[in-house]
């Protein structure tokens, strides 16, 4: 795999990871 | 405000000007001038997007919007980073192969004069009236908090932009965006600490963000399929996509930013920077404005946020109307403020039960004070005949120059200039670009006198920064015509990006088809905006699907083009 395709996959882990966050926070501070 | 705050607002315009003017280099021909000779680094052209994106209205509105609902519009942003993946595999390269100016000269190279022409022309017609719109909106607000008429204050932002722009080109745009983007995120960082310190000593942050969370304003996730809610999970990772790819793919005042950058690569990692950081970033903005709604739970808020207005109905013949809401709103200020303390102690004492109830005894009591406020709004409304205001575009302002320390409300004020400039900037260059390459090379003059072009741009420079500082300073007398325009520039968005879908994506696509399909996509999204309620962060997609599908049958039935231009660029301008 080239170093860009790594680049995409690492853009959309964090992107998996920051939503993942946004729900954890709303859970906790809604809850 | 006091001669320190003044003084830092004056060196901040002063020196941006002096710096974006010091870091021009290389701007004798329009390469230069336009593209930074396609040499800026990754991180000043990620920087530079951010910036251009980011405007005064972000701080200012949106802000303001977390205060009053809540961080639900984050949403929106969800899909952004995908978008970007998308543009970085397919518009990037495309674009950075054919070493052109302009995002609409690969129209004709790809298509024809005609489809180029009007595309570019549909960008001058709303952008130039958009950049308008940045720099009024911000300076109708800040005009009162400064104590400057509008005019004044329009020109304050639009005048230092204008020279920068248009002596240094792209490179300075490129250069003070990005010292703007590092003011721009310390002032949040530092509002957003001012307002925790601001909490009173015995409501810890957390407590405090739970005592919001009741209110509904901590909501970052909403599945509603109802597609006429505006800001859901769906309409923000399914809908944006084709917005994003719209903005950051077809637009030239971000393409140009892009297309600064020293190679194909470095253009997508300058793109990546906003795909890691847009979302973090525009949730600091948000999370500003639910911290202020509970600093002013807890310290007495005025009931109106713009303190003019609030002078004129105080002086009106319905003063004493105005006198008697204020007096319901104070009682219903104190009551929530300890329904708040109430709520906060049963959190702490970790009782479900109490908790429940006191979290509703404390949004009845929030109700009562909308109420009391929309009422206030109203009246205002009446007396001053201002009726497209809105008093949550003046909370942030008053909370900066009300509540923070001397120096930190000119640095904040400096930060709120530096959004809306950045942004100007950004736009100018973009507009005098589309200007000379796609009208003025295109069509009068392309001889190659290299001093001649780039005198024109010059000048299309400074025809724009004029142009949209006439539109700023009238924007409230054009307040219809300008969402007349702004509602025709949602028309074209996804149509637009449906003819680059077609360019990049379907190589039997011909110029027929293309032009064909625009009109059509163009006609669909005006009947859907016109006569549906479906939310806009679908419009995009709508009307880029319906240029897809139309392209593709119209090209079928008038004769495909040649299939290997479609995906190869020419090797003369590769």
């Amino acid at each position: 795999m080239t170093a860009m395709g790594r680049t995409y996959i690492k853009v959309a882990v964090v992107w998996v990871v920051t939503l993942a966050a946004l729900y954890f926070f709303q859970s906790y501070f809604t809850r | 405000m006091s001669a320190i705050d003044w003084t830092i607002i004056g060196a901040y315009l002063l020196w941006i000007v002096w710096d974006g003017i010091r870091l021009s280099k290389n701007t004798s021909e329009i390469e230069g001038y336009f593209l930074a000779s396609r040499s800026l680094p990754w991180w000043a052209v990620g920087l530079s997007v951010m910036a251009t994106q980011l405007s005064a209205i972000t701080m200012i509105g949106t802000t303001g919007q977390g205060y009053a609902v809540g961080m639900g519009l984050l949403q929106q942003y969800y899909a952004l980073p995908l978008a970007m993946i998308i543009i970085a595999v397919t518009f990037v390269p495309f674009f950075h192969n054919a070493r052109i100016f302009t995002a609409y000269e690969y129209l004709e190279r790809r298509f024809d004069a005609k489809t180029r022409s009007f595309t570019a022309l549909l960008f001058l017609f709303s952008r130039a009236m958009s950049t308008g719109v940045v720099i009024s909106a911000p300076a109708v607000v800040l005009s009162v908090m400064l104590g400057l008429d509008v005019t004044a204050t329009c020109l304050l932002m639009a005048l230092p932009t204008a020279i920068y722009t248009m002596f240094g080109g792209v490179q300075a745009v490129a250069w003070t965006d990005v010292k703007q983007m590092y003011l721009i995120v310390g002032g949040l960082g530092a509002a957003c600490v001012a307002l925790m310190l601001g909490l009173p000593d015995n409501v810890s942050v957390g407590e405090a963000l739970q005592v919001a969370g009741t209110t509904g304003r901590l909501k970052v996730f909403d599945f509603s399929t109802d597609p006429s809610a505006r800001y859901t999970f769906w309409t923000g990772t399914v809908g944006a996509v084709f917005f994003f790819m719209s903005y950051f793919g077809t637009d030239q005042s971000q393409v140009q930013r892009y297309l600064t950058a020293k190679s194909i690569d470095q253009a997508r990692t300058s793109l990546f920077m906003s795909a890691y950081w847009k979302i973090p970033l525009q949730a600091l903005v948000m999370i500003i404005g639910v911290f202020m709604f509970m600093f002013y739970v807890f310290t007495p808020p005025p009931m109106l946020f713009n303190n003019a207005h609030d002078r004129q109905v105080r002086e009106s013949a319905r003063a004493g109307e105005y006198a008697a809401l204020e007096q319901k709103f104070g009682e219903a200020i104190a009551a929530r403020k300890l329904a708040a303390e109430q709520l906060a102690e049963a959190l702490r004492a970790n009782d479900a039960g109490v908790t429940a109830a006191r979290s509703a005894a404390f949004n009845a009591e929030e109700k009562r004070v909308s109420g009391a406020r929309a009422e206030a709004v109203a009246l205002v409304k009446d007396v001053t005949g201002d009726s497209s205001y809105n008093d949550i575009n003046y909370v942030f302002p008053t909370f900066i120059v009300t509540h923070l320390p001397v120096g930190l409300i000119g640095l904040l004020m400096a930060a709120i200039f530096a959004a809306a400039m950045s942004t100007v900037a950004g736009e100018l260059s973009a507009l005098s670009t589309t200007t000379v390459i796609d009208f003025y090379r295109r069509w009068v003059r392309d001889d190659g006198d290299q001093p001649h072009l780039l005198w024109v741009s010059k000048l299309a420079t400074l025809f724009w920064a004029v142009f949209a500082s006439i539109v700023a300073i009238y924007a409230v007398e054009l307040g219809s015509l300008i969402e007349v325009v702004n509602r025709f520039g949602s028309f074209f968005y996804g149509s637009i990006l449906g003819v680059f879908l077609l360019a990049i994506g379907w190589k039997r696509c011909n110029s027929t088809g293309a032009f064909v399909g625009l009109l059509c996509g163009m006609s669909v999204v005006a009947y859907v905006t016109l006569y549906t309620t479906i939310a806009f962060l679908w419009h995009t997609l709508i009307g880029a699907a319906v240029v897809f599908a139309v392209g593709m049958v119209v090209s079928e039935l008038t004769g495909p083009r040649k299939p290997q231009s479609a995906v190869r660029i020419p090797a003369a301008e590769a």
